[in-house]
């Protein structure tokens, strides 16, 4: 099995078997359009033979791309670059192995062939990007040439991955790519709230993970992180908002006056692949009226409450009201002080028995990340399910 | 809405300048003014408010910048403002070494997806605001694969920019392409500003863009930076 590093795809996938092509059609324009080099460099890291095709920017360009996710290429001497890029615009290549016929779709699959041959052992080959190599030898003959190069690429043990940016061709040649791929991943922009990418696999033939989602960015450096814009964080004043994002956040931006939230806080939390912006709205009776305003398009909300304080627990739910249907946690705070409820008593006590409840010290971190877990995988269900 | 071109008869001509938000071709053999026609534009955009960006795919952004100074001393001001942009495809490939903090650099006219995803990038920085484009030239990209690539480049592009409030200037040379690739082009835009060298005159005449008063070839003459049309067009003196 291979995977591409992202960690939720990979769940989704169950791993890529050996032997399969996966295509990521990505929609034109996207921010950060090169999933495919991620793929790689997850795999090279990993020790598998990387051979990867340049067919719309330099070798030199494709090392300057690694070097700004922090990576160097010349300490992977498991990685074949195939320079499909220099003859196109006439210029001599640096590369061991050159496409000397950059219009002819056989000339690609000469290189990898020779590669695959050479090195053996099976790994994963990256082609960058199939639409590129289509515009320049024909959109048929490509495809043609695909079939015969996975069916090459099957026999020697290897996996491939496709980066295409998906401009508006014939919906007959559409036809015919989806045809010739074992799993389909779909990549376009998400704009509401903050822009970031989505993912559809539209088909996967060895699982049944079709219509599985997830939204991401790409950092540099980090890479890829599976991303949420708006978490909002809400309770009753001092239930501890502030210091349960302060115990999540890598960085936080406070707004207290007096041991008081005064206004919108907020902090990124970085955790597994995640990452994710949760803003904490004031608890004062004052702000509540702000509420809907204050949380809209939030993706999911910490509903945090002080365990000890039942008498609250009729606003907490009534604040949690008014986010309507969305992803929630409740976050059951200071259960370190005498008298907290547990898990169970609360759910009687609030009347909600589905609640998802988390026992938390935020004080002193525990639990926190628990409950960010059960969120984000609440927020992924509902993206899965729209 | 009108957007001037910054060359006083020709926004005559178009009764004002082209639409907002249009996409308008200027096809002219080399050498003839296609340049001036573009600056202006640029610059008028500038004058009237609008952020400008320029999609540079033959001279690196440090020319441009100079060549637009010449012009117009006020040019330092818009930039440090913020209100310029460049997208340079030249630099990376012909290994300069520039570094801007309004210009991104795109290593080469193949990677159509680095530069429309820089476009939109810039546009969305100041989203809401009217900008203008100046893309130079659709040529060299054709040269370094195929129309029909290049035409569904625009095609997403064109969109875009349409959607994001800009309106643009979009230049092919005359001369280094099939007829073909010519109107495939054409096909996507909304106006034609074409140029044309008759004998010893030059010509220019305009297609599409909206209500124009003539579309007949009119002459005109080019004077340092100036372009200036000198044949008649107005109704009365049209025989």
């Amino acid at each position: 099995m291979i995977e591409t590093g992202i960690s939720k795809l990979d769940e989704y996938l169950g791993g890529i078997p050996e032997g399969k092509s996966v295509i990521f059609q990505i929609e034109p324009g996207v921010e950060e359009s090169n999933i495919a080099i991620h793929v790689l460099y997850h795999n090279l890291k990993k020790g598998l033979n990387g051979i990867y095709i340049a067919s719309e920017s330099s070798p030199k360009n494709v090392e300057k791309i690694f070097r700004e996710f922090g990576w160097e290429i010349k300490n992977f001497n498991n990685l074949y670059i195939i320079d499909g890029y220099s003859s196109l615009i006439g210029a001599p290549s640096e590369e061991k192995f050159v496409v000397e016929e950059p219009h002819d779709i056989r000339s690609y699959e000469d290189a990898i062939i020779e590669i695959m041959e050479k090195v053996g052992g099976g790994g994963i080959l990256v082609f960058d990007s199939l639409s590129n190599v289509m515009d320049m030898c024909g959109e048929r003959e490509t495809l043609e040439g695909i079939e015969r190069i996975n069916k090459d690429v099957a026999k020697e043990g290897y996996t491939s991955i496709y980066n295409f940016i998906s401009w508006p061709y014939k919906e007959a040649i559409l036809y015919r790519l989806r045809r010739l791929f074992n799993a389909i991943i779909e990549v376009r922009t998400v704009e509401d709230v903050v822009a970031r990418q989505r993912m559809e696999i539209k088909k996967a033939d060895w699982c049944q993970a079709e219509g599985k989602k997830l939204e991401f960015k790409i950092f540099k450096p980090e890479g890829i992180r599976i991303y949420i814009p708006k978490i909002s964080v809400i309770g009753p004043y001092q239930a501890g908002k502030t210091t349960f994002i302060k115990s999540i956040s890598r960085n936080f931006t406070p707004v207290e006056r007096l041991g008081a939230t005064v206004g919108v806080e907020h902090g990124t939390v970085d955790y597994k692949q995640y990452r994710a912006e949760i803003f904490g709205i004031p608890g004062q009776e004052r702000f509540l009226p702000l509420l809907d305003k204050l949380g809209s398009s939030s993706k999911g909300v910490f509903l945090v409450i002080d365990s000890t304080k039942p008498h609250e627990f009729e606003l907490a739910k009534n604040m949690l009201a008014k986010f309507g249907d969305i992803p929630y946690v409740i976050v059951a705070n200071k259960q370190d002080l005498p008298g907290a409820l547990r898990k169970d008593e609360l759910k009687n006590k609030m009347g909600l028995p589905e609640a998802e409840i988390v026992e938390t010290v935020a004080s002193q971190g525990k639990g926190v990340y628990e409950a960010f877990e059960k969120l984000v995988e609440k927020i992924l269900e509902c993206l899965n399910a729209s | 809405m009108l957007a001037k071109t910054g060359i006083d008869r020709l926004d005559e001509l178009l009764k004002g300048g082209i639409p907002v938000k249009s996409n308008v071709l200027v096809y002219a053999p080399p050498f003839i003014g296609r340049e001036i026609i573009l600056k202006r534009f640029a610059l008028s955009g500038l004058e009237e408010g609008n952020d400008v960006l320029f999609v540079l795919t033959d001279k690196s952004f440090a020319d441009m910048r100079e060549e637009m100074i010449k012009l117009d001393k006020k040019y330092e001001k818009y930039e440090e403002e913020g209100r310029v942009r460049y997208i340079d495809v030249y630099s990376t490939s012909v290994e300069l070494k520039e570094e801007s903090k309004w210009a991104i650099f795109v290593d080469s006219p193949i990677n159509r997806e680095r530069i429309a995803s820089s476009i939109i990038q810039i546009l969305k920085e100041k989203e809401g605001n009217n900008h203008r484009i100046v893309f130079d030239s659709i040529s060299t990209l054709i040269v370094y694969s195929d129309a029909k690539a290049v035409f569904r480049f625009l095609q997403v592009l064109s969109g875009i920019c349409k959607r994001m409030n800009a309106t643009s200037m979009f230049s092919m040379t005359r001369g280094m392409h099939e007829e073909i690739e010519v109107q495939t082009i054409k096909h996507l835009m909304d106006g034609v500003i074409e140029l044309k060298e008759e004998g010893a005159r030059f010509q220019l005449r305009v297609q599409g863009c909206g209500e124009v008063i003539s579309r007949h070839w009119i002459d005109y003459v080019l004077e340092g930076e100036e372009l200036r049309l000198t044949g008649a067009f107005r109704m009365g003196r049209v025989a």
